[in-house]
């Protein structure tokens, strides 16, 4: 698999990672180390997460009530922790997604700008 | 839903896991098993770091703070390692501050904030007669007077009585002994709202002349005097002429009016039977309390009491004489048992304040220096990214520390200091007897540690970001600002000022001391010992009474070491009060002007002898002789005083003077009595003498003595045991109390005004002490600080004198500033607080000028190891010192 070099990774805009988190559970329950592949191989490899940042927001995002976790048996035959979407994570999503569509409508137009209508 | 919070165990097996998928992930790709490993812990980063940030995400905030304030501390304690003789100054320094002010708290908290034990204590009131037309502030009640009140008045649901009697106790203890009692109605103790802790209290049954003698004993009593014997419940003593049972203990308490040992029903005291106690209207001798009846306020309570008494005030104009000025006041009990200590309790709070503001000027001054000497440690830190906050939460956890410690040591110095400020309160209300060292003590160490440690940490400047530290970064070294260098002294000078107002209070208190002293009494001091023998039965008269006085002054004369010895009736000083106002009279030819009303003089019995033994000189006529007795002329010697005043002419001997008082128209027609002597005015009531009217009657004619003088050639006290021993051989029952020469007498009675003085000399001292410590402080910092500017001074050619001097100087600088300033903001102090309360004094010129030296005596002493140090640098090593 290639790798895309450091230099032409992007930086997790601030605050996106949490939606992130919950998108790539929106079907089923995942390890923290296949969130962080999932998040990585959808984006094309552009978004990698650093470990660092993906336990702690896992951690924040069960304390929050979003995500409930289970102790499984993973593919290394080592038991791995299993995160789940609960309702209310389920709920956050969906506003995370639409606050998120806003922020890019709105970042847009400003970036590429409609050609102004005269009347 | 509860979550699970993970522990350790399981983030460590989570990154694990993340680690075999990694690993797995990585050999599945084709690498070797060791570099996947490598790469897998390469790729991960730092390992502790995600697992303790993994283990924040579910800890509290504030535990954060707490974390990082506790390693702020463990810094802070190293750091203070390094500046041992710095922290103990602070922390000595905080002690005093922090010890006085609990303790004196603590003891106003019991005294004026603590609830009484007695039931419903807020609706007992307590009702108080005075004359403060003729000085006198409690003239109590008489049984006419509190039956006015009990048949008019609607709001007080019930009165309660006491009067206080001396009794001759036997049947408790093995010696015959005087007890102070109280004489109460069966009222009393329901009124009061007050419990036994054995047996019963005196009820509605143990009224009246027809019950059986009963006592109750007090707490304090009957723990320290009796052991908490319980038998003693039961058992049948004498009381003078009568016998009671003793019926109950009573709770602990506090004694008002009167600190009693016992408290008898009036059956006990002949004297409460008597026709003068009943029916007589100016015999006045009963304490009256009260309980608010459902429903009524005191406001109401005080305005019918008020009322009532007017309307009695008018009904019987001959038992309130209008220059009297007959006033009531009703207050609650609890009020009324503080007032005396309110005054002197905010001044001893207000002393503590001052000496805490010092020891924290001080200790400001202290960390300042400290700080200044710390500018490259903070300059480093702040370069290193360190914040204002994480600066001043280092500086924070260092006062921290320093003041936590300061407290420890102050609560535990306050253990002693409460006894001694409760014992010193203890004379001005009866409250502070029973102060104990209670948690107020801690929250208010506590307290006081935290103000003065958030105020310390932010004394210090901070390095600013934006200001070149380069040198400061670089050396290390000492640079002292104009800033820093202004408010050392600033703070310098506060701790000049306040110790100034400190030390002028304590000088003028013990310039009253010394003038009280040495005042010159008229009495011979030193060789008269003065022994209290109350009459067994008292009346007025009794020829046995006489009998046993005249054959004691016979018996004791014949002693070896006895010069001479007299009976009298009153011991000066600490008999004072016991007798009232005096009483009014008149002599022949003696016409008051119009509206005046007869002058009141003190009344004194004494034998023949008592101005010869006393050493008062006899201007006039003739001593009393064993012929002045019952049955010849009555007679009576006159003070310099009333011969003056009524007999202008010098023509006093051989005139007749007459008692008018009412308080005597029970005895009917009082008769003239022949004016056979003057003596020179000696004042046996107050410690500040003043001239005092005083008629002296022959005691062998109205037969009333009790106290014995003695005239020793030799030690007075060796007299003692050879005179207790006459007395009994001719009495066996007979008191032989407190022996003590005059001098001794008026030491006692003096003795508050001595505890005044110490107590505030106490405060001036360690204020004094603090200012000297902090002057030295300042000083010292300032020389080595500018050890280089001495050392180009000395190179240009200055004196090490000069320098000297210079140094010296600047210490008198800051003396002579906060003296002036302290001077200023203590008249100013004194001014406010005449607002609030009476009786404020200015110190005259002698305790100021007294303070000023001292202060600048102390700025010198503290300016000369600088001041040397100063003169002594070696000029090289300055110059080459950066």
């Amino acid at each position: 698999m290639a790798k895309t070099p450091d230099d032409q990774r992007l930086e997790l805009l601030q605050g996106t990672l949490d939606m992130l988190i919950l998108r790539t559970l929106q079907w089923g329950s995942r390890h923290g180390h296949g969130i962080g592949q999932a998040i990585r191989s959808q984006s094309d490899d552009l978004l990698k997460v650093e470990t660092g940042s993906l336990y702690p927001a896992l951690h924040r995002l069960v304390k929050r009530g979003w995500l409930k976790a289970e102790w499984g048996v993973s593919e290394a035959n080592q038991r791995a922790k299993y995160y789940t979407l609960t309702a209310a994570g389920k709920a956050q999503l969906l506003r995370e997604q639409d606050r998120w569509s806003q922020l890019v409508n709105a970042i847009g137009r400003i970036m590429n700008p409609a050609p102004a209508s005269k009347e | 839903m509860r979550r699970h919070i993970p522990d350790s165990d399981d983030l460590d097996e989570e990154i694990r896991g993340h680690m075999a998928l990694s690993v797995k992930e990585r050999i599945e790709r084709g690498e070797d098993p060791e570099a996947a490993r490598l790469a897998a812990l390469k790729e991960f980063g730092n390992i502790t770091l995600t697992r303790d940030s993994m283990r924040g995400v579910w800890r509290h905030r504030w535990l954060d703070a707490v974390e990082a304030l506790g390693r702020d501390i463990r810094v802070a304690l190293r750091s203070l390692r390094r500046a041992k003789g710095l922290a103990a100054t602070v922390v000595v320094t905080l002690a005093l501050g922090i010890g006085a002010n609990a303790a004196t708290f603590s003891v106003v908290r019991a005294v004026l904030l603590r609830p009484l034990v007695n039931r419903d204590e807020d609706r007992l009131i307590y009702i108080r007669q005075s004359a403060p037309g003729i000085g006198d502030e409690n003239t109590t009640f008489s049984v006419p007077e509190l039956n006015d009140f009990k048949s008019r008045v609607t709001t007080i649901s019930a009165f309660g009585d006491f009067s206080t009697v001396d009794f001759a106790m036997t049947g408790l203890g093995s010696e015959p002994r005087m007890v102070k009692a109280g004489v109460v109605g069966g009222s009393f103790f329901d009124v009061m709202g007050l419990r036994p802790v054995l047996g019963r209290l005196l009820d509605a049954h143990d009224d009246g002349p027809k019950a059986a003698g009963a006592v109750v004993l007090t707490f304090r009593f009957w723990t320290s005097s009796l052991n908490s014997d319980p038998s003693v419940i039961g058992k049948t003593i004498r009381l003078g002429s009568r016998t009671a049972t003793v019926i109950g203990v009573l709770e602990p308490s506090v004694p008002y009016p009167a600190r009693t040992e016992i408290i008898a029903n009036v059956v006990t005291s002949p004297h409460h039977l008597g026709a003068l106690m009943v029916t007589s209207r100016v015999h006045r001798m009963t304490e009256v309390f009260g309980r608010l009846a459902p429903g009524s306020s005191i406001d109401a309570a005080r305005a019918e009491l008020t009322r009532v008494h007017a309307d009695m005030m008018r009904e019987h104009p001959e038992a309130y004489s209008a220059k009297a000025n007959v006033q009531l006041k009703i207050a609650r009990l609890r009020d009324q048992i503080a007032a005396p200590a309110r005054t002197i309790l905010i001044v001893l709070l207000a002393a503590a304040a001052v000496v805490f503001v010092i020891a924290c000027s001080n200790v400001a001054n202290l960390i300042l220096a400290r700080s200044v000497r710390r500018e490259g440690e903070l300059a480093v830190r702040a370069a290193l990214g360190a914040g204002p906050g994480a600066l001043r939460r280092t500086l924070l956890a260092e006062s921290l520390v320093l003041c936590g410690a300061g407290a420890v040591l102050g609560v535990a110095l306050a253990r002693p200091l409460v006894a001694m400020v409760s014992g010193y309160a203890a004379r001005f209300s009866i409250r502070a007897l029973d102060v104990t060292l209670d948690a107020s003590v801690l929250w208010v160490g506590a307290g006081l540690a935290m103000a003065a440690a958030v105020l310390l940490a932010y004394v210090p400047r901070l390095p600013s970001p934006h200001a070149p530290a380069g040198l400061g970064l670089a050396s290390g070294s000492v640079r002292i600002t104009p800033g820093t260098n202004r408010r050392l002294r600033l703070f310098a000078t506060t701790q000049i000022a306040f110790s100034f107002v400190l030390l002028a209070g304590a000088g003028m208190l013990v310039a009253t001391l010394v003038a009280l002293q040495t005042a010159r009494t008229g009495y011979n001091m030193r060789q008269v010992l003065a022994v209290d023998i109350p009459a067994p039965v008292t009346g007025l008269g009794d020829p046995k009474a006489i009998n046993f006085y005249q054959e004691a002054t016979r018996r004791i004369s014949a002693l070896p070491g006895v010069k001479d010895v007299a009976v009298g009736s009153f011991v000066p000083w600490r008999d004072a009060g016991s007798l009232g106002p005096g009483f009014q009279f008149t002599v022949e030819g003696y016409k008051p002007a119009d509206g005046e009303e007869d002058p009141r003089a003190r009344m004194r019995m004494v034998a023949p002898r008592f101005f010869a033994v006393l050493g008062v000189p006899l201007l006039a006529g003739r001593d009393f002789t064993d012929d002045d007795r019952g049955g010849s002329e009555p007679v009576s010697i006159v003070s310099q005083s009333v011969a003056q005043r009524l007999f202008p002419n010098g023509d006093a001997v051989n005139r007749h003077l007459t008692w008018t008082d009412p308080v005597f128209s029970i005895f009917g027609k009082q008769v003239p009595s022949r004016i056979v002597g003057v003596v020179a005015d000696v004042d046996d009531e107050s410690v500040v003498p003043g001239p005092a009217l005083t008629i002296y009657q022959s005691a062998w004619q109205v037969g009333v003595a009790g106290r014995l003088f003695v005239h020793a050639a030799g030690d007075p006290y060796t007299l003692v045991p050879p005179v207790t021993r006459v007395i009994r051989e001719i009495s066996a029952d007979q008191p032989v109390e407190r022996a003590a020469t005059l001098e001794d007498v008026r030491a006692t009675v003096l003795s508050p005004e001595r505890v005044n003085a110490f107590v505030f000399s106490g405060f001036a001292g360690i204020a004094l002490l603090i200012a000297v410590v902090g002057v030295a402080g300042v000083l010292a910092f300032s020389v080595s600080a500018r050890t280089r500017e001495f050392g180009i001074r000395l190179a240009v050619g200055s004196a090490p004198r000069h320098l000297l001097t210079r140094v010296l100087s600047e210490g008198v600088q800051i003396a002579a500033i906060g003296i002036a300033a302290g001077a200023a903001g203590g008249y100013a102090l004194a001014r406010v607080a005449a607002g609030f309360v009476e009786h404020v004094q200015l110190p005259g010129a002698l305790p100021l000028m007294g303070a000023a030296a001292v202060l600048i005596g102390a700025a010198i002493v503290a300016s000369l190891m600088p001041a040397a140090r100063a003169s002594r640098v070696d000029v090289l090593q300055a110059l080459r010192s950066e």
